[in-house]
Parts: C-alpha cells; structure tokens; sequence
C-alpha cells in the first residue's frame, strides 16, 4: 500500500478554494470528497479537519455560505467562492508556483553548473 | 485586512453561539450521513458504514472543540468563565471575602485618598488655556515686598515701575501679567445694604491679567487695560464661588456697587468657577482688582515707588519663543532699569549691584507656595499609606495561600486531569483580582470620606474664609488610579499563591493527610509575616517621632501667656493714618468697659498669628552694616501695656508705657536675641538703635523683654531679635520732619483682650463693643490665642494623627497575620503535640514550642526592620522639627508595642494547642 502523506499546515486551504473554483459551490461533504480524488488517493486527511478551516475563510471573507439542498434532497450548507477569495486564490497559486520554480532549479543543479 | 476582519468576525460571534452550535452539529450529522451513504452503496453494512465513516471524518469532539476555538475568541471566553467560577467560589466562603475585601478597601481607600490631594497639589496645573506657555518670574516663592534696588539671589519682586518697563521691553512675552504678592484682605459692603462689611480675600492684578490666563468672564466681563490706568472708574471682579454662596448667582451683582475699604466699587464680571487665582492657596481671591486703584483713598500706596517690589509677575511666552532667550533679555533689561536709578540706590544697593539676576521658571502650575509647603509632608503620607498597602496586601497574600493550600485535592485532581498550569495560575489570579477590584470600589468610598476629613483638619478655615481650593470629589485621574492600584494589588498577593498552588505533586495531595512535623508550606507565609513586622515598626516609629514632635513644638516655651486670651483681628485698609490713633484709644475704652477683660493691648501682628514685618537696623556705635551683614531684625508696634496684655515678661528695665508718647524721646523695647546679637555682654539700656541710615540714633532701648515666639518659620531654630515700638510714636526722617517714614507700621490689625480667670468672654459681646466703636470696621476673625497657636500646627497635627493611625493599623494588621500564621501551624501539628504530650510533655512545653516558632519570627522582623526605621527617621528630615530621628526613647516604645503585640497575638493560638488532649489529638486524622 503507497504511504498516505499527511496534508500539510496551510495548504489545506489552498486546495479548498481551489476547489471551490473549479467545481463552483459545494458542501463540506463534497468538498472533502473531492479533494481526495484531486489528490488521487495520496492524501490521508481527516475528513473533519475541513470545517475548521472552512470556518477561517469565512471568517476572512475567502467564501460565504448558504442554505441550500444536496443531492439526495437533504438541506446541507453551501459554500462558494468570493471575489476576494478569487484574488486570493491567484496570489497564493502564484506563489506556488514561484516558489516550485526556485526549488526546482536547487534540485537540478549539479556541480559542475557552479564552477 | 484579512486578519482584521476575521478579528471582527470572532468578536461578533458572541452572538450566535447559540446558532453556531446547533449549525456545526447539523453539519456534522450531515457529513456523516452522506459518508455513510457512500460507505453502503459500497456494500458495507449499516454498522460498519457509520463506523467508517466516523473514522474517516476524524475525533468529532476534537473537530468541535478546534472550530470552537476558531469561531470566537477562546481567551475572552475562558476569561469569563474563570469569572464566572471565582465569582461562586468567593459567593461560598462568605466571611473569607468580607474580611478581605475591608481589609483591601481599607488600605486602597487610604492611598487613594492621600493621592487625591498630591494630585490635586502637585500634579494638577491651572484651570487655563494652555498653562504650558506660562512663564513666571523667580524660582522661589518670595512674600511679599521688598524695597531697596537690590535682592538677594534672585529678582523675584518688581516695582510697578519696574513691571512696566519689563512688559513694555520684552518681545519674548506675548503678554506679561502681574499681581500682588500679598493677601489682601477687603472689607466689602454692598452699597445700599444695611449689613456690616465682611472681610473677604482679595487681589490686585494687573489689566491684562485675565486676558493672559485666556480667560473669559463667567458673566459680565473680565477686568481690562482701559480698568487699569490711573483715573478710571473703579471696577472689580468678584469670584463665583463668592457670587454663588453669598448672593446665589443673582444677576443683578453684575453692575453693582459694592463699597471696598469704604471705597465705590463697580462690580463688572464674575471669574470662571474653577478659577481660583495665581497661586494655590487656602483662601483664593474674591475680588480682583486693577493695580492702579491700590492707592485709591490710601495716603501711603506701593503703586507709585519705584523702589518698592511689591508684584509677582507671570507671563504667556510668543509661540516657539524660547524661556532661555527671554530670561536674558529680561536680565539686560532689569540691569538698564537699575542703571536708570543709579542716582537713588544706596551704597549697598550698587555694591551689589553685579550680582543682580533673575529667572524665568515654567508658570503653568501656578505659584508654588502652598506646593512647596504641602510637598514634603504629602510624599511622607504617600510613602506610609503605601506601606500600609503593602501590610494588607501581605495579610490578604497569607490568607490566599491558606486557601491555596486547602484546595490542593482539587488543584492536584485537575492537573491529573490535564489542566495546564498556567490556566490554574489564571484561575487563581481572576480570583485575586476580583477580590481586589471589588475591595477597590469599596475603597474609593472610604477614599472619598477619608480626603474630606484631612482636607478639614488641613485647611482650618477661619470664619468666612471658605475657600479650600481643593476638591475631594473623585476625578478621573484619581479612578484611575484606583482601579490601576487594585490591579497591581491583586496581582502582588494573587501571583505567589497561585504559583504556590500549582507545585502540588498531585499523587501528595491525594494521597491524604500530612503527617509530617515539617511546616514545609509556610515559609512563604512566614516570610510575609516578617516582612509585615518590619513595616509596622517603621510605621511606628515614624508615627512616634512625629507626635513627640508636635508634642515638643506645641508645648514649648513660647515666651507668652496662652491662657485667657482672646485675639481679634480688624481689616483698616479703609481708614487713613491720621485717624488710627484715636480709633485704638477708642477700641481699647470700648473693650476694656466689657466686664471680664482685664486688659486690651493692639499691636501689628500677635505671635505666631502667621505674619512678619521686620527692617534692617544700624546700631549706634557699631560700623554700618556692610553688604555680607545680616542686620535684618523683626519688628512690632504695640500700644501701652502690651506686655503685660501677652504675658511676656519685661527682664531688663521697663515696658512701654502711656508716658511714652508723641512728643517724648522715641524709645524701644528689644527682646534677649537682639540684646545678644548687637550687645553682646554690655547693658543695652540707654544705647540707641535706628531703622535707616539717615537715623541711626532714632530709638533708645529702655527694656529687654524675654524671647518671645512670633514667627511661625523656623520653628526648631532659636528665636531671632526682635523690637516693639509704641504706636504713639511715630518715625520721620530728620530732613523732613513731618513725613512719617513707615505709616504701614501704625495699621495695628491684631487686637489682644485678656480676660479675668473664671470668666468666659462670648464672641457676641466683642463684636457688639467692636460695633459701637465702629460698625463699619471689618472684623476679619475672633479666635482665643490657643486657637491662633494652634491652628499653626494644624499640618503638624495632622501628620502626626495620620501616621499614627497608619501605624496603629498597622500593628493590628501585623498581629493578625502573626495570628493566622502561629494558629495554622499549630493547627497542623496537632497530632505531633498529641504523640509529645502523650510522652510526658507538659502544658508549658507545648507553649513553648508554639511560641518559640513564631517569637523568632517577632525577633527577625524587629532585626530587618530597626536599620530601616532609622532610614525612615531620616527621611523624615525637616518634619522633625530638630528632633533627633534616633530617639531611643521612641525606637524602645515602638519595639515594645510590635513585640507585645505579637507575643499575645501568637500566644493565643499557643494557649489553645496546651489545651488539646492527647487522646483527641491523637484520634483526629
């Protein structure tokens, strides 16, 4: 069986509002749900770890949360992404990437590029 | 920004807790159920569906508790929690909260209370705009006049001339002020009422005055320039403490006359309430008036010499101007002024004429006298009050560590249960806090009432002097204060306790109790106690160096008769020179018809009636007095039979009597310090003595009275010359025969009436004789010379009282710590005493091994605290009055008073384990 990596601290919110915006408004639910299969399996998360965290974003203004009706008719609570959570999404990404790029250049150098 | 609005969002949550909660369970149970769908859809049974899917989701209660810690903001809740639980603890053990509460509002309610009046003393600046920019002349306060062209040290005087030239000189100053140094005293009559005069408190300042303090009239207008020149209608301010109390805000004063020294005067404003002058001092102004009407109706006035320096001057600087730049210029300016009178100044005058400076010093607060006057004693009572904070919050601090102590089961059960230290520290300390907030609130009624009495024992108001300009109503300043002193208290004695409690080992506590002879928790409590023993015998010394102080002072011999004497003060701004004479003859014939008085004598100022008027004297025969000499002696002009009338005894020759008269020689009569300063061993009877240097021989000495005390500055120094001239006489110089030199000096405000032994004299009736002489002449106060004595001493007294209070407390505060601590530790030793006595111990024995204990406590406070009561004696310095801050006699009584004290405080408690029977003992735990 592949090792499970355990999520690391911040980035759980990443992967929610990514989430968020790709796949429009879902339940807690369906969030947790689909950031497993987005991460094919190799996550172990605590599926009930996300409310916090979903509670910090609204908090900060990230996502907004409604009322709504799942899908097997049941009332459960919607969460979307806000405009400010959009921009802050594409901050972090951003981020990501910048940072993966530097980190990638440390792992392929090799000694003779520093003669 | 994201931060902030979370912040807000947390605070807001408060709200909906309610909601919040049932929402997350409501999620949850959703989450769950859509798992568990799943979960069955995959094929697993119902059981083990809902059990994956609860495992996947992760520990729920812990889910909860994480979002209950995101959703609001955990530390203002566990803050109210820990309220809320120390609030019902303190509710269940009743007497223990009663007691501490007193015990903390009692010493809270005393620093307070002292603190309002340093406030209001020292730190407090005046009631206008922008005090900051205030700037006056001189560094010391210097009362009240002085002639000549030159000062010693410091030009703090002016002349009305002089002040003109300053203000009209000097750019630095946007506006320059003066006013009189003096306290003047108005007879005041509204004019077309029947009543007679009163004497009221009055000032005169300068037109500008108002308009430099920036402020405006209450009603009506304030006093300006064109009300200050020489010939303009004469206009006044009056206060509104005086409007209000006297004549009930009538609007009607506005415009009004009022006759002043029996002078029209138009009432044109009220000052603002609030406003209570330039200087600080019991007895602010009621009327202001304009300098130019100082000679008004007046045939000697201050106004128009320039070498008379009768005003205080303070000054609003131009903005960003710099005091320094000023202070030179104005020192320029002050020598150019002089140069222009070269030709009038003596030869002293223009030796020292070089040395002549002066100095700017930050005006802001007013003038300093009653500052200087207060200071000292106020940091004393700061200083002791705080001690006596101290003392109770050692007591509080040993009961809370008591109670820490017997709450170990449960502290040890929480720990075992995860509770973390600090979040017991925190409970422990919101217990002391609230403890001490509410002993706070207590305290500041105690504060209230206890600032009241001093002021009233502090200010002792003459009849019609109402003003203390002090107020005893709590301000802002003072609250805070408080509430930041509770504070700090109930963290001081709840800190150490609630450290103490949290180093239980748990398995010790639980396990039951102790059965060890080792009193191994109570030396923090043993260290209190010491601690509480040395600030008690500091406090009781001090207390006790203090009343034997004002012991020494009240009952030292003062040269005069106290007893059966009565002195009256009259206010004669209104008469002029040349009808004094008579109107004493006639005052003197009126009192002494009274039957009961056996004598009537009136003189400048009687003793220790707070005033002073003293020349500098040339010696016949003796070189004249150079610039270094200080021939400055004090004076008094009496009439016939003064002598007799203060119970002063005449050692050398005579009195003076009726035959000295007008037309007969001019003598004097000097006291023993003066005799021993300028004649040393010869008879100073027959020479001559004159009070200027164009009359040296003006007097004959025909008597030497013994020395009598008459100032009340330098009351532990020895009594300084003095002379008495009799009121007939009067002075003129040799070159104009006809111009009296010193007319002041024949206005004899201090009436002395002796009454016969066994009889008592009702004010009523004096008034009624002063009336038929006179019903016009303002009597300023009728008190018995006791009173007048007194009443100087009044701060004196009051410190005295105050210490001794605080030590008194103190004591008591002391023994009931040593108490608790002896009666605990005994408490814990029962069966120990139980298993000695059991043994052939007797009764003594387990005395004594109760006492030794804590007698050793007694002996080491008494070792820490005797170096630090001599530093304390020391620090009391000048409030000593010369006294001899290491008194053993003191020192001896105070440690005899904490010993005794404390050995009956802890021999209780050992008389009570005698008493326990073995068998009790031994069956108890």
């Amino acid at each position: 069986m592949k090792e499970k990596t355990d999520v690391r601290q911040g980035t759980l919110a990443l992967m929610v509002l990514k989430t968020l915006d790709v796949l429009g408004p879902l339940h807690g639910y369906g969030i947790a749900r689909r950031i497993e299969q987005i991460s094919g399996d190799l996550l172990t998360l605590n599926q009930g770890t996300l409310y916090p965290v979903l509670l910090k974003l609204e908090q900060e203004g990230s996502i907004t949360s409604d009322w709504g009706t799942s899908e097997n008719n049941r009332k459960a609570r919607f969460y979307r992404l806000t405009r400010d959570g959009r921009k802050q999404l594409q901050a972090e990404t951003r981020d990501w990437e910048q940072t993966a790029a530097i980190i990638g250049r440390f792992f392929a150098v090799k000694a003779e590029d520093l003669k | 920004m994201r931060t902030l609005r979370r912040f807000f969002r947390r605070l807001s949550s408060w709200v909906t807790i309610q909601q919040d909660e049932e929402r997350l369970g409501a999620e949850i149970e959703e989450h769950l159920a859509l798992q568990t769908a799943e979960n069955l859809r995959a094929g697993l049974s119902p059981a083990e569906a809902r059990r994956q899917a609860v495992l996947k989701f992760g520990a729920v209660e812990a889910i909860r508790e994480d979002y209950r810690d995101q959703r609001g903001l955990p530390f203002l809740e566990t803050l109210a929690q820990d309220t809320r639980h120390a609030l019902r603890r303190l509710r269940m053990a009743p007497a223990f909260t009663i007691t501490t509460v007193l015990t903390l509002a009692l010493g809270i309610g005393a620093t307070t209370s002292i603190f309002t009046l340093v406030h209001a003393v020292m730190l407090k600046s005046l009631p206008v705009a922008n005090p900051g920019e205030l700037y006056r002349l001189g560094k010391e306060t210097r009362c009240c006049y002085w002639g000549g062209y030159s000062q010693d040290n410091e030009f703090s005087l002016v002349s009305y001339e002089l002040y003109k030239y300053l203000r009209d000189n000097t750019k630095g100053f946007s506006e320059l002020a003066a006013f009189a140094a003096s306290e003047e005293t108005f007879g005041v009559r509204r004019s077309g009422s029947s009543e007679a005069a009163q004497a009221y408190p009055g000032e005169f300042v300068s037109g500008n005055y108002f308009r430099m303090f920036g402020i405006k009239a209450h009603a009506g207008r304030a006093l300006t320039d064109k009300d200050d020149q020489a010939g303009a209608p004469p206009v006044a301010a009056m206060s509104y403490r005086l409007w209000e109390q006297r004549y009930g805000s009538d609007p009607s004063v506005i415009g009004s006359i009022f006759n002043i020294d029996d002078k029209p005067f138009s009432v044109v404003g009220i000052t603002p309430p609030g406003f209570l002058g330039d200087t600080l001092r019991s007895g602010p102004p009621d009327f202001f008036l304009p300098l130019n009407t100082e000679p008004y109706g007046q045939s000697t006035s201050d106004l128009d010499k320039a070498n008379t320096h009768w005003l205080e001057l303070i000054g609003r600087i131009q903005p960003g101007a710099r005091p320094e730049s000023i202070e030179a210029e104005m020192r320029v300016e002050l020598k150019q002024w002089l140069r222009s009178h070269w030709g009038d100044m003596s030869a002293n005058d223009r030796a020292k004429f070089p040395d002549q400076t002066l100095f700017l010093s930050p005006g802001g607060a007013g003038i300093t006298s009653m500052r200087e006057q207060y200071e000292h004693w106020l940091k004393i009572l700061m200083t002791f009050s705080g001690f006596v904070l101290l003392i109770v919050c050692a007591n509080v601090a040993n009961l809370m560590l008591v109670r820490g102590l017997e709450r170990r089961r449960q502290t040890s059960l929480s720990m075992a249960l995860g509770a973390r230290a600090s979040r017991l520290v925190r409970e422990a300390l919101t217990e002391s806090i609230l403890l001490s907030l509410l002993g706070g609130g207590a305290g500041l009624a105690i504060a209230f009432e206890g600032t009241r009495l001093i002021l009233h024992f502090a200010f002792p108001s003459l009849p019609g002097f109402e003003g203390v300009p002090i107020q005893a109503s709590p301000s802002t300043a003072v609250l805070l204060f408080a509430f930041g002193i509770s504070l700090a208290t109930g963290i001081a004695f709840g800190i150490a306790p609630a450290w103490m409690a949290t180093r239980v080992d748990p398995i010790e506590a639980l396990r039951g109790a102790s059965r060890s002879t080792v009193r191994r928790g109570s030396l923090p409590r043993r260290t209190l106690v010491v601690f509480q023993a040395a600030l008690a015998l500091i406090l009781l010394s001090a207390s006790g160096l203090l009343t034997a102080t004002l012991h020494r002072l009240e009952n030292q011999n003062l040269g005069f008769d106290q007893d059966g004497r009565i002195v009256t003060k009259i206010g004669l701004s209104g008469y002029r020179p040349e009808q004094l004479t008579p109107l004493y003859r006639r005052i003197h014939d009126s009192l002494s018809s009274i039957p009961g008085v056996s004598a009537v004598a009136l003189c400048i100022y009687s003793p220790l009636s707070g005033n002073n008027w003293g020349t500098d004297i040339w010696v016949d025969g003796h070189p004249p007095p150079g610039p270094n000499d200080d021939n400055f002696v004090s004076l008094d002009r009496v009439t016939p039979g003064y002598f007799d009338a203060i119970g002063t005894q005449i050692i050398r020759g005579r009195g003076l009597w009726e035959q000295d008269t007008a037309t007969s020689r001019h003598v004097a009569v000097i006291n023993e310090a003066l005799a021993r300063k300028f004649f040393k061993q010869e008879d100073p009877i027959g020479r001559h003595f004159g009070g200027s240097v164009e009359a040296p021989s003006q007097y004959e000495i025909v008597g030497v009275a013994k020395d009598a005390r008459y100032l009340t500055s330098s009351l532990d120094k020895p009594i300084g010359p003095f002379y008495f001239l009799p009121e007939a006489q009067h002075d003129f110089l040799p070159k104009a025969p006809l111009t009296d030199v010193s007319p002041g000096s024949h206005f004899l405000h201090d009436i002395v009436i002796v009454t016969r032994p066994g009889t008592s004299l009702p004010v009523a009736r004096i008034r009624q004789a002063m009336a038929s002489v006179d019903p016009n002449l303002p009597i300023i106060s009728i008190l018995t010379l006791r009173e007048q004595i007194a009443g100087q001493f009044s701060q004196q007294r009051l410190i005295a009282r105050l210490t001794s209070f605080f030590g008194v407390l103190s004591l008591v505060l002391a023994s009931i710590g040593l108490y608790g601590v002896t009666a605990y530790n005994a408490g814990r030793r029962v069966s120990e005493i139980g298993v000695r006595m059991a043994l052939g111990a007797n009764r003594s024995h387990v005395v004594a091994l109760v006492l030794r204990g804590a007698l050793g406590l007694i002996l080491l406070g008494l070792f820490i605290g005797l170096p630090l009561t001599f530093a304390a004696g020391r620090f009391l310095g000048s409030q000593l009055y010369g006294m001899n801050p290491y008194d053993p006699v003191v020192t001896l009584i105070a440690v005899a008073a904490l010993g005794f004290s404390g050995l009956a405080a802890c021999l209780i408690p050992a008389l009570r384990a005698s008493w326990i029977s073995p068998l009790e003992a031994l069956r108890s735990e």
